[in-house]
């Protein structure tokens, strides 16, 4: 029997199973708590950081999305600490990468983008690193333009837990740090691929994309990951 | 952070430069998911609390009281 949880987000009392982490608790009770590498569907990792939150009594903070709930907690999502945490996330993800939103094919639908507006990022304070980065267009109907990847690893946990493939993993550590398709070669190469296209829809940016698009012209449609996953969990 | 760093032993920092690194400090030291990051700005930090002096020594009056730097004169941004 899962036992029922009771504990304090903004101050407001709110109840989850015992298997919620903080987001889903948050999320069931409209408490907005920013995210990028999570998805709902796939298995958290806690990578992007952007869902920290403060636990009274944790001197450290928290991600939302891999910290299960617990009796009597008391959880702040919006603290003017968090923010500016926040904030500075989202501008070392802009100075890493090469994010040009007016040249972007999601321009407009970019989950990166959106977080950068909520958060009030009108401007990049710290210097760009403007490292050389590649376009791997060798794919027959997607293509993967690395300088808007920010290594959420949505791709390569859809490839591994929900097609089966694996097609997608991390090579490389810290600045050099990438996602490779097989064995670092060419997407278009690819045994393993099925060509499913689900890591081009579960990509935040615009590094994964259908080819065809123009500027602004591509959106992302994840909603089917939500029915699949959720379908899996019943025939178990 | 360490290209900040460096701007400050060449003597071409400003002080927004200075500000930008504490902030980095802290928020690498808050947020990292692993135990290298949270320990990573501790040397930075530690030495922006006791030798605050000689980082402002090299921002505003671009000399290094240590003679360890070499700072270029008369360098443009």
């Amino acid at each position: 029997m899962t036992r029922v949880f009771t504990l304090k987000i903004d101050g407001q009392e709110v109840s989850g199973r015992e298997d919620e982490t903080i987001l889903d608790v948050a999320r069931d009770h409209h408490i907005p708590i920013p995210t990028l590498c999570h998805l709902e569907g796939l298995s958290d990792i806690g990578a992007c950081r952007l869902c920290l939150v403060e636990v009274s009594g944790i001197p450290k903070l928290l991600p939302a999305c891999t910290t299960h709930i617990s009796e009597g907690m008391d959880v702040t999502t919006n603290s003017e600490r968090l923010q500016k945490h926040r904030r500075t996330i989202v501008q070392l993800l802009f100075s890493e990468g090469n994010h040009v939103c007016s040249v972007c094919v999601v321009n407009g639908h970019c989950e990166l983008q959106n977080s950068a507006v909520r958060l009030g990022v009108n401007h990049i304070s710290l210097p760009y690193l403007n490292p050389k980065r590649t376009v791997d267009a060798s794919h027959e109907r997607y293509g993967f333009d690395f300088n808007r990847c920010i290594l959420c690893t949505r791709c390569v946990r859809v490839c591994g837990e929900i097609e089966g493939a694996h097609t997608w993993d991390v090579m490389g550590r810290g600045i050099e740090s990438c996602v490779i398709t097989d064995l670092r070669q060419p997407w278009g190469t690819s045994e393993s691929c099925t060509s499913c296209g689900k890591c081009v829809e579960v990509c935040p940016t615009g590094a994964l994309f259908e080819k065809g698009n123009a500027v602004g012209e591509m959106t992302k449609r994840n909603a089917f990951l939500v029915t699949l996953a959720r379908m899996r969990e019943e025939d178990k | 952070m360490y290209g900040l760093l460096d701007k400050i032993t060449r003597g071409i920092a400003t002080l927004e430069d200075l500000a930008l690194l504490e902030d980095l400090c802290e928020t690498v030291k808050a947020t990292s998911l692993c135990g290298l990051g949270q320990g990573a700005p501790n040397p930075v930090q530690s030495t922006l609390r006791y030798f605050r002096d000689e980082y402002l020594a090299h921002i505003v009056d671009k000399t290094c009281p240590a003679g360890v730097c070499k700072i270029q004169q008369g360098v443009a941004l």
